[in-house]
C-alpha cells in the first residue's frame, strides 16, 4: 500500500508535480528530502568558520570585508536551509547544538584548515563552484517548490563568492614567483578533495531516490564532470597544473590519477603513488573526520551558552 | 531557542513590481523578525520588505499547504 503510494508520487513527479509542503510527502520523500537538505546546511555551516579563520590571512581591510561577507551568505544559507527542514518537524537546535561534531554532514573538504589567503580564495573558486554545481542542479529540477524559491538567492551569492576566488585565483597567478607557487600548492591538495566530494562514481552508487524523486537532476558522474568543464580551463589558462585533462576521443574529462586515493591531511598531501583505495577506505577517512571538525563544530557554537544565561 | 516563532518574509524590488514571498526567519519576536529577515535576505537591493507571523496569515482556498495548520489549531510554528 505505501509502496504504491511512493510509485504514485514517483509518478505525478516524473509528470512535472512540485509538491508545497511537507504534508504533500510521503514517508520515502522526505527521508530523502531531510538527508539532503541535512547535507546543504550543514556544509553550509561548515563553510562559515573554515573561512572566518582564514579570514584573519585577509591582506587589506577590503578583502577582509569581502570575505566576511561571503561568510555572513554562508550563514544565511544554512539558516535558510535548516528552516525548510523545521517545516518537516526536524529540530534546527537539535541539528546545531545537538549533535557530536563528526555526525555532521558536510564533506570532509570542510574539516580541513584553511591555512592562507591563496587556500580561501581557492576554496572560493574550487568549493564554492562545486555547491553552485550541486545547488545549481537542485535549483532547476528540484520537485520541492519552497526549496527551488530559496535556492534563487543562495545560487546569486554563490556566484559572487566563486567570482571573488577566480578574480583572486588570477591576481596570484599573475604575480609569479612565490605567490603563484603557493597558488599551485593549493590546487595540488584542493582539486582532488573537491573531485571526492561529489561522491561515488555511477557505476557503484547505490540507490538513493534523490533522482528518483526529482531532488536533483544530474548524477554524480555528471556533476563531477560538470566542476571539471569550468575548472580545469579555468587553471589551464591561469598557467596551473591539474591532475586531469579533457578526452577528446571519449569527450569527457579524465583524471590523471588514481580515484579514490589516500590522503595525508597533516602534509595537505594525496598520496598518488600508493595508487587507487576502495570506497569503503574513503568512507572510513570521510567517517573518521578531518584535523578541524571538532574546531570548527565548537566555533559555531560557541558563546550560545553564555548568552542565553544571561537573558534568561 | 525556545520562544522562537516563523515569520514569513515578503519583498519588492522596486516601484511598480509585486510583492513576493522570498523566504522565512526564526525569531523570538517582531523587532528581531525584521533584523533577521533583514540581513538574511540581503541578496537584492530590496525597494521594500515586511515580515508576517505565520500565525497570522490565514488561508482561503486549501488547508493543506503551509499555512493550513492555522485553520487546523497547530499554532504557528509547527
Amino acid at each position: 500500500m505505501s509502496q504504491r503510494a511512493e510509485e504514485q508520487l514517483k509518478e505525478r513527479i516524473r509528470k512535472g508535480h512540485i509538491l508545497e509542503s511537507p504534508e504533500e510527502m510521503t514517508p520515502g520523500y522526505r527521508r530523502a528530502i531531510i538527508i539532503q537538505l541535512t547535507v546543504q546546511a550543514d556544509t553550509e555551516l561548515m563553510s562559515a568558520p573554515a573561512y572566518w579563520l582564514a579570514a584573519r590571512h585577509a591582506p587589506s581591510t577590503n578583502t577582509q570585508v569581502s570575505a566576511h561577507a561571503i561568510i555572513q551568505d554562508e550563514l544565511a544559507h544554512a539558516n535558510i536551509a535548516y528552516r525548510l527542514l523545521e517545516d518537516m518537524g526536524v529540530s534546527k537546535e537539535k541539528l546545531v547544538y545537538g549533535r557530536e561534531p563528526h555526525e555532521f554532514k558536510h564533506p570532509y573538504g570542510f574539516d580541513q584548515p584553511l591555512d592562507n589567503w591563496a587556500e580561501l580564495v581557492v576554496a572560493n573558486g574550487f568549493f564554492d563552484r562545486a555547491g553552485i554545481c550541486l545547488l545549481g542542479d537542485v535549483h532547476r529540477n528540484t520537485s520541492y517548490g519552497p526549496l527551488k524559491r530559496a535556492l534563487v538567492k543562495v545560487d546569486m551569492e554563490e556566484t559572487f563568492h566563486l567570482r571573488h576566488g577566480e578574480v583572486w585565483m588570477r591576481r596570484l597567478a599573475r604575480a609569479g614567483g612565490a605567490a603563484t607557487e603557493l597558488l599551485q600548492r593549493c590546487v595540488d591538495w584542493m582539486f582532488p578533495m573537491t573531485i571526492e566530494w561529489f561522491g561515488l562514481p555511477d557505476d557503484l552508487k547505490r540507490h538513493s531516490g534523490q533522482l528518483d524523486y526529482r531532488l536533483k537532476g544530474l548524477t554524480n558522474d555528471e556533476l563531477r564532470q560538470l566542476w571539471m568543464s569550468s575548472t580545469v580551463p579555468l587553471c589551464e589558462g591561469l598557467g596551473l597544473k591539474v591532475p586531469a585533462h579533457y578526452d577528446e576521443a571519449a569527450e569527457e574529462y579524465v583524471l590523471d590519477y588514481p580515484f579514490p586515493c589516500e590522503y595525508d591531511p597533516e602534509a595537505k598531501h594525496w598520496l598518488f603513488g600508493d595508487g587507487e583505495i576502495t570506497w569503503d577506505a574513503v568512507f572510513t577517512r570521510w567517517k573518521g573526520r578531518g584535523p578541524m571538525n571538532e574546531r570548527y563544530v565548537e566555533s559555531v557554537r560557541r558563546s550560545r551558552g553564555t548568552v542565553s544565561s544571561w537573558l534568561n | 531557542m525556545t520562544g522562537e516563532g516563523v515569520y514569513e518574509v515578503f519583498a519588492r524590488k522596486k516601484r511598480g513590481e509585486p510583492l513576493r514571498h522570498i523566504g522565512y526567519v526564526d525569531a523570538p519576536g517582531d523587532e528581531l523578525a525584521r533584523v533577521y529577515a533583514w540581513k538574511t535576505y540581503d541578496e537584492e537591493k530590496w525597494f521594500e520588505m515586511c515580515v508576517v507571523p505565520r500565525g497570522a496569515v490565514i488561508p482561503v482556498n486549501r488547508d493543506d499547504g503551509p499555512w493550513g495548520r492555522n485553520r487546523r489549531g497547530e499554532g504557528d510554528d509547527g
